[in-house]
């Protein structure tokens, strides 16, 4: 029953040959590319000129609170509201000119991975016909909830790497 | 104008590492998506679907969510859910499992070449994913 079904779907569009995917792929890919730099040359651009202004202090302090619990600088807050708004790559372009350590970019990855582009996918989500509102406060629950574990693992492994390099014969 | 040059350069930097991960991603995936064995992977899969709840119906919508990403893999997500009218308990966990992970390969790549780690990312949010659909899947129990 199941085979027939994927047989049929894909009667349904004939396969096109290889070199023809290719430029499919790569125009396709280019397209992509373009929209993304549309929106993220502008942010970076804005992002690492507000940084050298008093106003991105300012905010960043208002934020550094929340930002804090994740280990993360307040100023990360702007990415975070770009990629809930936006996606990955406007988030990418706020956290780049900001100069985070690695702890903080994973976690930002970590996090903005799961609640992202909430808008846009929230809608996809609903038209499954599962509860695209329900989902989509989910991911902002599993992103915090994920940001928690993932703070936790890595002082845990920092500690278990310090604590080995002074065991003897280590280092 | 001291600010706004090198602004400008590292805007165009970062734009030409999303193009060296995006374009070769898309056109793989055009070559490899008519591959005869993504549409058999649903044998392989099927325990797996079944830990966290989901039958094999869900695969497809499943892995082109967790590969693709739910934006550009909307399409073949809402089709299939139709098609196959899956049920709303299904569709529930499968929503609850993209939502903790989809999209893994772009969105881990991006993170890597800014300086993120990888395997942390991607170890969290798939750990997180089958705990939490399975855990669901327990509390919400099949009609």
């Amino acid at each position: 029953m199941d085979g027939h079904e994927t047989t049929a779907e894909a009667e349904e569009v004939p396969i096109p040959d290889i070199p023809t995917r290719i430029r499919t792929g790569l125009s396709a890919g280019f397209r992509t590319s373009l929209k993304i730099i549309k929106v993220s040359v502008p942010l970076y651009v804005a992002v690492t000129l507000l940084k050298g202004t008093p106003v991105l202090d300012l905010l960043g302090k208002v934020f550094a609170p929340v930002m804090g619990i994740f280990g993360l600088p307040g100023e990360a807050a702007f990415a975070f509201v770009a990629g809930f708004l936006l996606n990955l790559y406007a988030a990418i372009a706020v956290i780049v000119p900001l100069h985070l350590t690695p702890f903080q970019v994973t976690q930002c990855g970590l996090m903005m991975g799961v609640a992202h582009n909430l808008v846009v996918e929230g809608g996809v989500l609903s038209t499954t016909g599962a509860r695209g509102g329900v989902l989509t406060l989910c991911r902002l629950v599993i992103a915090c909830a994920a940001g928690l574990l993932l703070r936790g693992l890595w002082s845990l492994w920092e500690t278990a790497a310090s604590w080995a390099m002074t065991l003897p014969g280590l280092s | 104008m001291d600010l706004l040059l090198p602004a400008l350069l590292g805007a165009l930097q970062l734009s030409a590492k999303l193009i060296l991960i995006i374009v070769p991603l898309v056109t793989l995936f055009e070559v490899l998506r008519y591959l005869p064995v993504f549409r058999r992977a649903g044998n392989v899969v099927e325990p797996m679907l079944r830990g966290v709840g989901l039958t094999r119906d869900a695969a497809i919508p499943l892995f082109t969510g967790i590969f693709l990403g739910i934006a550009y893999g909307a399409g073949i997500i809402v089709r299939v859910a139709q098609q196959k009218g899956l049920p709303a308990r299904e569709l529930f966990l499968m929503g609850l499992f993209l939502a903790t992970c989809h999209s893994v390969i772009e969105d881990v790549l991006i993170f890597v070449v800014i300086g993120g780690n990888g395997p942390a990312i991607l170890g969290v949010r798939l750990v997180l994913a089958v705990l939490l659909t399975g855990l669901m899947a327990r509390v919400w129990k099949p009609a």
